[in-house]
């Protein structure tokens, strides 16, 4: 490191020395004035480093000027110049070093230099030393970004010189850290690569993934006899292993032309069809070939007469695959180089895999939180009062459709879901009243029918919200500043939607603790709960508390339709999406506790998420086994996690 | 002495005799026959209709009878459609393979017939193979006895850890239709083995049947009528003797029909396996009337309006789940069918696509609020039949018995 500081502050060094003196370009142009004349991609290298590494603070203004097309040479020197039309056939020239107007010329006596696309291309690589020690910010970031989108080797050098002069402290470590990348992918001294590697190992950026995996891609290779000696082995195979079995072997014997193809069955099939004689083919009538062993015989009679290619027995596979030796090989030849940077990805994948299963527990913290949200309305009706609601659902979707309306009369993001909130507890509360009023109350004694008759409820709901509002989704826009993520590296991220998701589930248990401990109306309901008649003749109206309570369950699941249609799409479909889900959450957590429901949506969130990461391809599959898992579940603890014991359960 | 089955259940000689004429009247008016009054399409729909009440006496038995409020029966159903829809897929594919692989000069082996039809049903799903659940395709005799074996072992299983861990009421409810919710996603994964979301398809032709689809409508019919008056014999026998009492029993207060030393558990097994099993068979004649089926058939919301027309008709007796399942399904067709005549109010018309699901919501409600009897409650009015009188008193002490209320209203 501290050597290749050194080396980096010497290039510096002769840099500065070189532009104090500050020489002039135009002999340096001079001394190649042939092949600058001439443009030849092949050529031009030489005379484009000499004016780069000339120290001339023109040099700058030379490439550009070059690049740009605007270079012109007088012909009757050879002399280079900057030049600008004047007229119609004439340009002025001004000279690069003294900045000063040579003269007016026509056109004949000028020969314009345009540098084809090739050039340009060194050209630009060349200003990129002087970019990134360009005075403006800007530049040097695009200069930074340009090389990190297309490293090259020979950006290095001019971007290790360019360390040392940097001021602005977030541009200095991001060219610290692009050095570091290039000297791993570029650098000529093995041992610089490796101290590089060793020093990155177990950074988590993406960048660096991406650099190393290029040095540990591997190719397969096959030779005759022994393995060469100037390749870089990375693995020896042997045919007939799992990763390598004596087909996939044979197969690349054949697809590099070592050894003659397989006989297929449908090769086989064609070359029967088409050697059919008089009802025969190879001696056997036709009308018997409905078999694989008559093919195969018929098959071999053709071969030994020679029509066909002969079949490939397995002893022919055999030595075939025993004349050669398979090997994989690295395309970087330095096994140090290689070697370090297999350790180093073992390591970041180490570290990867730590910050997966974080990123992992966030998202399923997030799901959790969003079953939680669905579910805690339902843990008051059904768990506290021991009201089944298939309504619930749809309750959701009236919050969420609630808040779809209010951002179409109020088109501030912001003050609109800031109305929508209390608006949306408002309709879904009242509905929940109305509908306690005026179907529950007369099926109290009887839950399978309260099931029923909500579920008919809820059919009536969803098809009228998909008469008003349609069969499309509607969106429901979050606020600004809930757009993003918070990311914390390159594995673990997470939106801010999900964020305050969660915040708002905190806030709803508290809310909901504090209401059922705290206030009198927590007091009257757990009353209500526990014994109707007792509660009644203690002067408390049962009627009153339960058409309250069923109000605020409902209420609550208008909020979480807000939130969810905040990240879902909202349509008349919306609740049934969360109905099923928050009836396990609710009866795997244990009803009547509203903790019960917290540990049920941890453990379903979790659960869900862990089944997806098992299978990440497929969603499906992962509900399927979650369900499974809760109906064995509840096989082991029929009342839930939290079990309500005593009088309480009701028993 | 003891009375005659018949003269015991005089309804099912009345219904029996109704199935009767009512199969044979559509069968002379249908275009099959030659009259053709009743088009084809319609000759289906009500096969359809019957393998609909088959089911819905299947629900009766184990809800207005056992009292158990089952979510999940509309997935035996589908099961017992898949198993019947595998072997007309695979036996109708293997024809048109067999046909247009004799056209090439080389006899096809085996093994290639069963490649070509692999690819032909699963290439929708992007694989040739025949999953291990189609073992059995080829024959038609073990794909029956899987229409009853697959969709009965299931509610065994599923029926023996949910009643052994005493899961009751509305939780057992909720556990049946995430059953069901778990089979319709399970179904819906292009890599069940079943075609994904395609659903199998083409069900309607029956391999080596060179009829029309006239005749053969009328023979799913007659099978449907057939199977449905089986069902309603064996369900009517089945509660009117000692097994109903118990079930009756265990519907009305579960705890004291196990202190009196019932096995609760392995009646309540019984039942709910028994009636998965006839759910499986009227899927399977369902589904061939039909013509296709694809999980979507088999998503909760199924089994709830299977519920839901059981309600409606009458739960706790046979011929109310029949109505029932009749009269709404029907009515669902002709609702949703465009056929009924739209309502102008002058500022808004209602058209019946849109609202017919609001007034059977809203109708539903009112049945479970107002006429807990059902449709089929309208019967007592003519038999006169008399409710039982406890002076108030509820029937069964636990929720969800039949209350004295209910039973007079």
């Amino acid at each position: 490191m501290i050597r290749l500081f050194l080396a980096g502050l010497a290039i510096l060094l002769s840099c500065l020395t070189a532009s104090a003196q500050d020489a002039d370009i135009q002999p340096i142009l001079q001394e190649h004035q042939s092949v600058i004349a001439k443009g030849s991609r092949k050529t031009i290298g030489p005379a484009i480093h000499a004016i780069a590494t000339s120290g001339s603070s023109k040099a700058q203004s030379v490439l550009e000027t070059w690049a740009a097309k605007d270079m012109w040479m007088r012909k009757s020197d050879g002399m280079f110049f900057i030049g600008k039309q004047a007229e119609a056939k004439t340009y002025v020239l001004t000279d690069f070093d003294s900045g000063k107007v040579v003269g007016t010329f026509p056109k004949q006596a000028l020969k314009q230099l345009k540098p084809n696309s090739g050039i340009r291309g060194m050209i630009g690589a060349a200003l990129v030393q002087f970019q990134l020690m360009d005075p403006d910010k800007d530049k040097r970031q695009d200069a930074l970004t340009s090389i990190q989108r297309d490293p090259a080797a020979a950006m290095l050098a001019p971007l290790r010189a360019s360390i040392a002069g940097e001021e602005d402290a977030g541009l200095k470590s991001q060219k610290q850290r692009l050095e570091r990348l290039l000297t791993i992918g570029y650098d000529q001294d093995t041992k610089a690569r490796v101290a590089a590697i060793e020093e990155m190992s177990g950074d988590l950026g993406l960048d660096l993934r991406a650099t190393l995996n290029p040095l540990v891609a591997t190719t397969r290779g096959v030779a005759l006899g022994e393995i060469p000696k100037d390749v870089n082995i990375a693995t020896h195979l042997t045919p007939g292993s799992d990763a390598f079995t004596t087909e996939d072997a044979y197969d690349f014997l054949v697809r590099h032309a070592l050894a003659p193809p397989r006989v297929s069955r449908g090769d086989m099939r064609a070359a029967l069809t088409s050697n059919i004689d008089g009802g025969h083919a190879g001696g056997i009538p036709v009308v018997q070939l409905n078999t694989d062993a008559a093919r195969s015989r018929a098959y071999a009679a053709l071969a030994e007469a020679g029509t066909v290619p002969a079949l490939v027995t397995q002893a022919d596979i055999d030595a075939a695959l025993a004349a050669y030796v398979f090997f994989d090989s690295y395309a970087e030849t330095s096994d140090e180089v290689t070697t370090a940077a297999r350790n180093a990805l073992k390591s970041i994948g180490l570290k990867v895999g730590v910050n997966q299963a974080l990123d992992l527990t966030l998202d399923a913290l997030s799901l959790a939180s969003i079953y939680f949200l669905a579910a805690i309305g339902l843990a008051i009706t059904f768990g506290v009062m021991g009201v089944i609601n298939m309504a619930h659902g749809e309750f959701i979707m009236m919050g969420a459709y609630t808040g779809y309306v209010v951002q179409q009369i109020i088109p501030n993001h912001t003050a609109s879901i800031i109305v929508a909130i209390p608006l949306a507890f408002a309709v879904t509360f009242a509905a929940g009243v109305a509908m306690e009023r005026l179907v529950i109350r007369w099926l109290y004694a009887r839950p399978l029918e309260t099931l029923l008759a909500t579920f008919g409820i809820s059919i009536a709901l969803q098809q009228l919200a998909k008469n008003i509002f349609g069969t499309q989704a509607r969106p429901l826009t979050a606020p600004g500043w809930l757009d993003g993520a918070m990311v914390m590296n390159d594995v673990v991220s997470i939106s801010y939607i999900r964020i305050a998701i969660f915040i708002l589930a905190l806030i709803f248990l508290g809310v909901f603790v504090f209401i059922m401990k705290r206030t009198r109306l927590g007091l009257e309901t757990r009353a209500v709960t526990q014994n109707p008649r007792m509660a009644a003749s203690m002067g408390i109206n049962p009627g009153k508390v339960n058409m309250l309570t069923f109000g605020l369950g409902s209420g609550i699941a208008g909020i979480a339709g807000v939130a969810i249609g905040l990240f879902a799409k909202v349509t008349s479909e919306l609740g049934n999406d969360y109905i099923v889900q928050s009836f396990m959450t609710v009866v795997v957590g244990g009803v009547g506790n509203i903790w019960g429901t917290l540990a049920g949506a941890a453990m379903i969130g979790f659960l869900q998420k862990g089944i997806e990461w098992l299978n990440p391809s497929n969603t499906l599959a992962a509900q399927t086994y979650m369900i499974v898992f809760i109906i064995i579940f509840i096989q082991f603890r029929p009342r839930g996690i939290i079990a309500l014991k005593g009088r309480a359960a009701g028993d | 002495m003891q009375r005659s089955f018949i003269s015991r259940n005089p309804s099912v000689l009345i219904f029996l005799t109704c199935l009767a004429l009512f199969t044979v009247t559509v069968t002379v008016m249908s275009e099959g026959s030659g009259v053709g009054i009743i088009s084809t399409s319609f000759i289906k729909t009500l096969g359809k209709t019957l393998c609909l009440c088959l089911i819905a006496v299947a629900m009766d038995l184990i809800w207005g009878f056992t009292g158990i409020l089952s979510l999940g029966h509309f997935a035996f159903f589908g099961l017992g459609g898949y198993m019947i829809g595998m072997w007309l897929m695979y036996e109708r594919t293997r024809l048109i393979v067999v046909e247009s692989l004799s056209q090439v000069e080389i006899p096809p082996t085996a093994t290639e017939v069963t490649d070509a039809i692999g690819n032909q049903i699963f290439g929708v799903v992007g694989s040739s193979d025949f999953p291990l659940i189609w073992t059995f395709a080829d024959s038609l005799f073990l794909q029956l006895v899987l229409v009853v074996l697959v969709p009965g072992l299931l509610a065994l299983v599923f029926g023996w850890l949910a009643f052994r861990s005493r899961v009751t009421g509305v939780y057992l409810s909720i556990l049946t239709q995430a059953m069901t919710l778990a089979l319709a996603l399970y179904l819906f994964q292009n890599d069940s083995g079943l075609r994904g979301n395609n659903g199998l398809s083409g069900l309607q032709n029956l391999p080596g049947v060179e009829a029309s689809q006239d005749v053969v409508s009328l023979w799913f019919l007659w099978a449907s009528a057939l199977a449905l008056g089986l069902g309603y014999l064996l369900a009517a026998w089945i509660v009117s003797g000692k097994f109903g009492s118990v079930i009756r029993g265990i519907r009305d207060n579960e705890a004291r029909v196990r202190f009196l030393g019932y096995s609760v558990e392995t009646y309540k097994l019984m039942v709910f396996t028994l009636t998965a099993c006839i759910a499986g068979i009227a899927g399977a004649l369902y589904y061939p009337q039909a013509g296709i089926i694809n999980p979507a058939e088999i998503s909760p919301i199924a089994s709830i309006y299977l519920a839901v027309w059981v309600a409606i008709g009458g739960r706790g007796r046979l011929y109310g789940a029949v109505i029932g399942a009749a009269s709404v399904s029907l009515l669902s067709t002709w609702f949703t069918g465009g056929q009924a005549p739209n309502i102008p109010l002058g500022f808004y018309t209602i058209k019946w696509v849109d609202w017919w699901l609001v007034l059977l919501g809203m109708s539903f409600v009112a049945v479970t609020l107002f006429a807990p009897k059902g449709m089929g409650g309208l019967v007592d009015l003519w038999s006169k039949r008399r409710t039982p009188n406890r002076h108030g008193a509820d029937l069964g002490p636990s929720d969800g018995a039949l209350r004295e209320q209910e039973a007079s209203q």
